[in-house]
């Protein structure tokens, strides 16, 4: 057997890990077969790289003003930018999903050095790096259209400045790595994006009224950050422009030392790796304690009016809501959505005289936006389910009572944002004239029962399974979206329609009355639709287990 | 004859072109310890599937206490508990959870639920982590989890699909005892296992199914006279299953292929 084994050098490794992932990624496309799917990620692979590209020409142009123009202090600006994006972006999409782990690798008889480059070459192969790249490349360029006496210095700062940012990102993500491997810090750091994201909507009316104020310590700031990579890259290329040797030196030694420590941590979080970490998500073995006694607590008041099988189905509901990072926040978000967007038209009231016409529209529309919002989930409703789905069809029990249980739900959650919305909305723009308020009420009514029974029906007919505390690789079912779409679109239509028959027809109150005869049609429509769902339920069940037991 | 706890008659379920499951004809008697064995992709899962109600039959009639499946799904139901393929758990729940719900679903009131739900947890040594998600447990505690789930009702009818894969030797005896104690008060149970060894132990009656078909059914000593054995010795069932589904060994693969292994 030692006859015929020949261990390949580093080089061969590398070379092997490659085609590894080349192999890896032509099988991850054959999987998608779907024509759509496959436009879909061109169209995106394409969108991404005009960015890239487009950002290149500023990159390019920044470098050639400011050495042309004699703005030298400013190139610092251009490398802070990169390396913020270098480091930023993976961490942003390090939790939503699993991509491959390099550690696997591990079972191999590799190299600690072979294992270190490998994961420096993954490093560079990611999608962040070669952006990075690009706009480097277009600040060398730049520089050789400005002064070209320059581009060797450039270039050789730039070989500093990518070995760093590869070593430090690389640092972060085997440190996120070991974070995130935890379901729960998974979930934590989901939420902490999501919450990140909404902040991020609050930057610009907050800039809008302390931004002045802001400035000098901005100024401040920029001082202190004269040690670190950005600005030590910028004074280096700076030196070299301005025939300063000394500043080129020093921020290459700067930028030097910190290729040095980045790339002494990473040997020791690898090594770590190398000598075999447990990342398990398995808890580990502890030992027996006494178990509290269950607390006798009696049934929640309003789940003793519900069968018990509903009332099961609404509060397994409830735990999952509360236990699915992403849900949850998308629970939470209309409202504070509403409160970002009347802060903005609260602020136009007060240079615009009393509630005119866009005012009194604002509501049904932000009314619409919310309802919007919490139902679209309804239309792929058992995504979350998993393999737990085969408890359905296993109890003796009808569909409907699955479905009344979700659709309780929902309704509760929608009647809460509700209230909640309309004191932000009140509190912040004054509430609409009572003929208004009262039909936009109406059609709320008549948009959910409406909807429902088109939801449940999407959820049955077009499942796909979604996990939890996941982003990437989480794909919607496209059918039940283009669903969800057409039904926004008809109920829009109709809903605009009868709006507006109330000043065609001089009669305010003549869209709520409208409104108030199709909510009860919708309510009648939605209860009879309960039967025939289960029938559909028992006819569909091998396909929605197909879809989400895998 | 004891009453019939399953029966079906001409079973058949396709998939495309595939035939997972061709025309079987299964009996098993009320109270007894039935083993379901066969190969990988022989239609076990498939069968268990159709039984309890995961998976339409394409053709053929199942009763099973003597109620039609296809008549009276929810009647069947209620008398019947599975572990399936995968466990079918809510894995954001917590065991507990999970009891509460499962023993609701299945009608049983709220004292009775409790009561039940905690004696099981105990019984399953899953009690020490009352707040633990499913998710986060092991994957033998999610079968010790899943079972408990599944006899919470006190079922007339247990199907078991591999219901020892990846339970600790301490569990799976406490888990031998307490079916065999379900199948002396006559409970049907009806079990997979690919663990022949388990099968022999546990079950008085067995079937083999291979390539959708039945190829075999009755008792262990039914089997095994079929089977020619050594003089003085007695035949396993391992025996019993390669004669059958093995063809003696004939579709073993050629070890002298292996020469650079061996």
């Amino acid at each position: 057997m030692a006859a015929v084994t020949h261990f390949p050098g580093v080089i061969g490794q590398i070379r092997l890990v490659a085609a590894l992932r080349w192999r890896l990624l032509r099988n991850a496309m054959r999987r998608k077969n779907n024509r759509l799917d496959l436009i879909g990620l061109l169209l995106s692979e394409i969108f991404g790289s005009l960015l890239v590209l487009g950002l290149c020409f500023a990159f390019y142009a920044g470098s050639y003003n400011f050495l042309s123009r004699g703005h030298l202090n400013w190139i610092a600006l251009l490398y802070w930018g990169i390396f913020v994006w270098w480091q930023l972006f993976p961490v942003l999409v390090a939790g939503f999903g699993a991509s491959f782990e390099f550690r696997t690798l591990l079972r191999f008889p590799l190299s600690r050095s072979a294992f270190y480059i490998i994961g420096l070459a993954y490093g560079l192969a990611d999608v962040s790096a070669l952006a990075s790249l690009c706009w480097l490349l277009s600040i060398t360029l730049g520089a050789a259209a400005a002064q070209p006496h320059v581009v060797p210095a450039t270039l050789l700062v730039n070989l500093v400045f990518v070995l760093m940012n590869v070593n430090l990102e690389r640092l972060i993500g085997s440190w996120l790595e070991r974070l995130l491997a935890r379901r729960r810090t998974r979930e934590l750091f989901f939420a902490l994006f999501i919450l990140s994201m909404v902040s991020l909507q609050f930057v610009s009316p907050l800039i809008e009224r302390y931004g002045d104020a802001l400035r000098p310590w901005v100024r401040v700031a920029y001082q202190y950050l004269a040690p670190f990579p950005g600005s030590l890259a910028g004074r280096a290329v700076a030196g070299a422009a301005a025939n300063q040797y000394g500043d080129f030196f020093l921020g290459l030694a700067g930028l030097s030392f910190y290729v040095l420590l980045f790339a002494a941590l990473l040997w020791v979080r690898f090594s770590a790796q190398y000598r075999g970490e447990e990342l398990s998500e398995a808890p580990a073995p502890s030992r027996l304690i006494p178990r509290a006694m269950a607390k006798e607590t009696g049934e929640a008041a309003v789940l003793r009016f519900l069968s018990p099988q509903v009332a099961e189905v609404l509060r397994k509901e409830f735990y999952y809501l509360l236990r699915n990072g992403f849900s949850f926040f998308l629970v939470i978000m209309p409202p504070l959505f509403i409160l970002l967007f009347t802060t903005q038209v609260g602020s136009l009231r007060h240079r615009s005289s009393g509630f005119d016409l866009p005012h009194a529209s604002l509501f049904p529309a932000m009314m619409g936006y919310l309802v919007f919002i919490l139902i679209a989930p309804a239309y792929n409703s058992f995504a979350y389910e998993g393999r737990g789905v085969q408890t359905y069809f296993m109890a003796p029990i009808r569909f409907r009572h699955v479905f009344l249980g979700k659709n309780l739900l929902f309704v509760f959650l929608l009647a809460l944002e509700l209230v909640l919305s309309i004191v932000f909305f009140a509190y912040r723009v004054g509430l609409p004239p009572a003929p208004r308020f009262v039909a936009t009420l109406a059609a709320i009514v008549f948009s959910v029962a409406g909807q429902l029974p088109i939801a449940n029906w999407s959820a049955l007919n077009f499942p796909r399974k979604l996990n939890f505390g996941q982003m990437r690789g989480q794909r919607q079912s496209g059918m039940a979206v283009l669903t969800l779409f057409g039904v926004q679109i008809v109920l829009g239509g109709i809903g605009a329609l009868i709006l507006f028959s109330g000043r065609w027809f001089d009669n305010p109150w003549l869209p709520a009355e409208a409104f108030a005869g199709l909510a009860a049609a919708a309510l009648a429509g939605y209860f009879a639709s309960l039967d025939a769902l289960s029938e559909l339920a028992e006819k569909k069940k091998e396909r929605l287990l197909e879809a989400l037991c895998r | 004859m004891a009453d019939i706890a399953i029966s079906t008659d001409k079973l058949t379920r396709r998939f495309g072109a595939l035939t997972a499951v061709d025309s079987i004809d299964l009996q098993v008697a009320a109270g007894q310890f039935f083993g379901f064995l066969g190969p990988n992709g022989a239609g076990k899962s498939t069968t268990i599937k159709m039984l309890t109600g995961l998976l339409v039959p394409t053709s053929g009639r199942m009763q099973l206490l003597g109620l039609d499946f296809a008549v009276h799904p929810v009647e069947v139901k209620r008398q019947i508990g599975v572990v399936p393929e995968g466990m079918g758990l809510f894995e954001r729940l917590t065991g507990a959870e999970y009891l509460h719900f499962v023993g609701r679903m299945y009608g049983l009131d709220l004292p009775t639920t409790r009561q039940r739900s905690e004696e099981l947890l105990e019984f399953m040594q899953l009690a020490d982590r009352p707040k633990s998600l499913i998710a986060d447990y092991s994957h033998g505690m999610q079968k010790k989890l899943a079972l408990a789930a599944a006899v919470i009702h006190g079922p007339r009818i247990l199907f078991l699909d591999e219901p020892f894969e990846g339970v600790d030797a301490l569990a799976a005896g406490a888990l031998k005892s307490l079916l065999g104690r379900m199948a002396e008060r006559g409970v049907t149970i009806f079990l997979t296992s690919h663990v022949l060894e388990i099968v022999e132990r546990l079950c008085s009656h067995v079937a083999i199914i291979h390539q959708g078909r039945l190829v075999a059914q009755g008792s262990l000593e039914e089997l095994r006279a079929g089977v020619p054995s050594e003089e003085g010795s007695k035949t396993t069932l391992e025996q019993i299953f390669l004669s059958i589904v093995g063809q003696g060994g004939a579709e073993r693969p050629q070890l002298e292929e292996l020469s650079w292994l061996l």
